[in-house]
Order: structure tokens, then sequence, then C-alpha cells
């Protein structure tokens, strides 16, 4: 990268989050009531950086398993239903269905069910991350290049070699972009589960904060989850670098 | 075994709303390390009768013999080389690993003995195809014709005694697509495989080809089989060579004679 680059690539970036800093303080200082000080986000953070690890270890923990869950599952369905199309038009509804129920509407339906543990967080990550990933490795899967598939087919390849040699890498760009659009959902579906039936991770801190009017507690956990997500994002955008190199 | 391919009767139809007669009653028989050059207008069904051969279609009507049995089972041989009209590589893969594509798939095929099919060492190959030095790049670091090459690299390696290719060089500039034609004459002159070609180029079918079958418009019926007398090997024979020249004008006119008779 020139010199140029570089420098836009940074400053552009630096420069917008100083416009939003001064925007931030300007804000705080007419309303006191709707932003805390810039200043007072460090000084909670550093007066118990251990409540704060904690909390976030609880939803990553959750946000991960769910991740894991819900993309693994897509995965498996998205591999059925390239090897048996029949199996696409009775699964896509179903899928479709579940995405627009709204997650804290089924987040108290399984406090109910699991109690106050970290099942239900889990299980609502779970959820908002299998419908992305679905789409994408369903579109993926079919991306395939007819004269590749041709010449396959002419070897009288098995599914196996067709699936392994030809679908899985001809879909890596589109289970990356899942994996990304999956991440973020399974943080919203932890955090959001988090609200109602939990006493901890970053959900919960927000709540309290909101009970006790807590301004610095409230916007420091927003921004942790906000930069957790991106640190999500910044490393599945690295193992893709690295996995797809052509 | 003397016949590679023989097709009684062959028709195909498709059905939709209109249906389409493709083919219609297609008698031909292909000699072994015979190269045929199927010629016709587009939508004469030269795709359409390519793939029927490679078992990657199914004929309505007829018998399709390759290699001594159904298409399906020279198949499961690996006794078919199929040239798509891309190059068709596998982008993620080095240059050796796409050459060498028919050992990682079908591995079943390779446990049995298979007498016809005779697999060539995938860097002797790329050698011969002028590749040598580009065995560790990715196809998109190769230009079209090198990315053609490598095509031919992966059917040769194959060993296939039997080899479809559909207008393989359509998608190549003039300059580039003769000299990957050369190319192609001189593997085919060394390793002496059943070749069924397509093209729209007259020149290329009467320069690569032993026999043209020339095909009516919709639906295909042969209406001219023409022998090429021009001696082999042709590698360093001109394109613009008086002979070619001849037989390329009797392609064309036999062409002009099937179209509107
Ligand atoms: N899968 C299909 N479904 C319906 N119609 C088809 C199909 N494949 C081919 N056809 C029709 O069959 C006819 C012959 O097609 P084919 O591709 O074999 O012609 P072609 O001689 O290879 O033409 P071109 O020179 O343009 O490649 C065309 O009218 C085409 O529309
Ligand atoms: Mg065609």
């Amino acid at each position: 990268m020139s010199a140029r680059r570089v420098a836009l690539a940074v400053g552009a970036p630096a420069a917008l989050l100083l416009l939003l800093g001064l925007l931030w303080s300007w804000t705080a200082s007419a309303n006191p009531s709707v932003l805390p000080p810039l200043a007072s986000l460090p000084a909670e953070l550093a007066a118990r950086p251990d409540f704060y690890v904690r909390n976030l270890g609880h939803t990553l923990v959750s946000a991960l398993s769910g991740f894991g869950i819900g993309v693994g599952a897509a995965l498996l369905l998205a591999i059925a239903v390239v090897h048996a199309p029949v199996l696409r038009s009775a699964v896509l509804p179903v899928a479709l269905l579940l995405n627009v129920t709204p997650v804290v509407a089924i987040a108290p339906a399984l406090v109910v069910a699991f109690g106050f543990t970290q099942v239900p967080n889990i299980v609502v990550a779970a959820l908002t991350a299998f419908f992305p990933m679905l789409i994408n490795a369903l579109a993926g899967f079919r991306n395939v290049d007819r004269g590749s598939l041709e010449v396959f087919r002419s070897m009288a390849a098995s599914r196996t070699d067709v699936f392994l040699r030809l679908r899985l890498p001809s879909s890596l760009r589109y289970l990356f972009a899942g994996a990304r659009l999956s991440a973020s959902a399974a943080m919203v579906g932890a955090i959001v589960s988090e609200f109602t039936g939990s006493t901890r991770g970053l959900g919960a801190t927000i709540v309290t904060a909101t009970t006790y009017l807590n301004l610095p507690q409230m916007w420091v956990a927003i921004l942790v989850s906000a930069l957790v997500s991106l640190a999500l994002l910044g490393l599945i955008g690295l193992v893709e670098r690295i996995v797809v190199r052509w | 075994m003397s016949e590679a391919v023989v097709l009684r009767g062959i028709g195909r139809t498709f059905a939709g709303r209109r249906p389409i007669a493709a083919l219609d009653g297609i008698d031909l028989t292909v000699r072994a390390g015979e190269f045929v050059t199927l010629f016709g207008p587009s939508g004469s069904g030269k795709s359409t009768l390519l793939r029927i051969i490679a078992g990657l279609e199914r004929a309505d009507a007829g018998t399709v013999q390759v290699l001594g049995g159904p298409p399906r089972e020279a198949a499961r041989r690996k006794d078919i080389g199929w040239v798509p009209q891309n190059a068709a590589l596998l982008p993620w893969a080095r240059v050796r690993t796409n050459a060498g594509l028919s050992a990682l798939v079908n591995r079943r095929a390779d446990r049995s003995s298979h007498p016809q099919r005779v697999p060539q060492d995938v860097d002797g190959i790329l050698a011969e195809v002028g590749l040598a030095d580009f065995a560790d790049a990715r196809p998109g670091q190769l230009s079209g014709g090198m990315q053609q090459r490598a095509a031919l690299a992966r059917v040769f390696v194959q060993g296939a005694p039997l080899l479809l290719m559909d207008e393989p060089f359509s998608a190549l500039d003039e300059i580039t697509r003769s000299s990957v034609r050369l190319q192609l004459l001189d593997l085919w002159e060394r390793h002496r495989k059943t070749v069924v070609f397509v093209t729209h180029s007259a020149e290329e079918a009467a320069l690569l080809s032993d026999r043209v079958i020339v095909l009516s418009p919709r639906p295909g019926r042969i209406t001219a089989e023409i022998e090429v007398p021009i001696p082999r090997p042709r590698a360093d024979c001109a394109a613009d060579s008086d002979a070619v020249r001849a037989v390329e004008r009797e392609i064309t006119a036999a062409l002009r004679a099937g179209a509107s008779g």
C-alpha cells in the first residue's frame, strides 16, 4: 500500500471517530440525562474491569455456542438439501418462519421452558445465527460452474467428490459472508435474550443500568458489545483471507 | 475394438410447451483413433449429440454404444475425456492439481483394471503443452489460451481413449486460437485418441479432422460426411495451405447445401 492509501485507510475512520466524539460531547453537555460525559466511560471501565470481563465472558459463551450450533445446523441442512432437492420446499418455509419470529418474543418462552440458566441465551443465539448461514450456504452450494460440473460428471465422480472438491470450495465466499452475518446475529441474539431471564451478561448489565439510570454502565456495556462484535467480524475476515487465496 | 462410438437412429426432443426436436435419426460410427468433427449451424444439436455420447444427456430414440457399452459405463471407467467450452478449471487449485484432477475423483475406477485408459504423468503433459513453468500457478494467473491448454492437459493426463470437445477454442482470439489448435494437433498426433470435436470454424475442422460430419438446421440430421485427405502429421502444415482451403470450401458448401435442402 502506498503512503497515500495508508493515510486514507487510517485517516478517514479516525476523522469520523473524532466527529462522532465531538457530537457525543456536545449532546452530553446539552442533555446530561441522555448521554454521559465521554470521559466517564473509561473511568467506569477502569473502576471495575472484572465486572465487565465477567459479563462479556458470559455473553460471548452464549453467542459463540449459539453461533457454532446455528451455523453447524444450517450447514448440515444445506448439505442435505443439495443432495436431496425435494427437501428444499420443506425446509425453506420452516426456516423462513423461524426467521420472522421475533427473538424478543421467543426469549421469555424459553425462560419458562429452561429456567434462569444459560440455555435460553444459547438457543436464541443459535436461532438468530441459523438463518443467514442457511441462505448463504444454499446459494453457495448451488453456485457451481456448469462446465466444471460436467467435467466431474463425465468422470462419474461420486457425490462426495463433487461436494468436497467442487461445491464446497466454490461456495467458500458465500459461507464466509454467511458466517459474518451469523456472528453479528448471534451476538445480538445473545444480548437480547439476556434482557429477560438473565442476571448475567452484557444484556443484563444494560438492563440493570437502565433500571438505576446508570448511564456510564449502560454505555460501556453497549460499546463493549459493539467492539467485540467488530472483533469477531475481523477474526472471520482474517480466516477468510487465509483460506480463500485465489 | 475398432469402433469407439456407434450411434444408431439417435433422436432427442426436448419437452416443453413447444417441444424442440434437436436431433433426428443420427447414424454415426467413429472408428478408434479417428478425429471426427461435428459441423453445423447453431441449434443443430451438436452439443446435444456430444452430451449424449458422454452420457450427460439421454437420447429418447436410438441406441448409443461407447467403447463397447453404454456411455455411463464408459464414464464409470473414466474412459471419456470431456473438454467444455470454457476451460472449467478449478480456480482454487493449482495448475498441476487441475491437470491431475482425474486421479482425485472417482477413485473406484482406478482400482479395477482399465485396459483402454492409460493415465499420463502430470508434469510430462504440462511440459508438452508448454505449462511446465506454470504448474504451481492458479488458473486466474493464466491467459485464456494457457487455461485452455491446461484443460487439454487435464484430459490427456486422464489418458481416456475417447475425447469429447465442445467448441473448446471458441472463446479465444484468432491468434491464440490457432496456436492452441496446433497444440491439440500435436498432442493428438502423439497420443492418438479418438476425438469427437465440435466447432463453428470450417478452417479448424479441415485442419484437425479425419472426417467432418455436417448437420442440418434443427432438427439435426447428417447431411454430408467429408473425408479430409490431408496427410499427417499436419502440425507443420500451414493453415492457409491450398489443401486446407479446398477442404474448408467443401465443408462450407456442404453446410449451405444442407441448410437449403
Ligand atoms: N436442456 C435443454 N432443454 C431444452 N432445450 C434444449 C436443451 N438443450 C438444448 N436444447 C435445444 O436443442 C437445440 C439444439 O441445441 P444444441 O445446444 O445441441 O445446439 P448446438 O448445435 O450445439 O448449437 P450451438 O452451435 O449454438 O452451440 C436448440 O434449439 C436448443 O435450444
Ligand atoms: Mg453447442
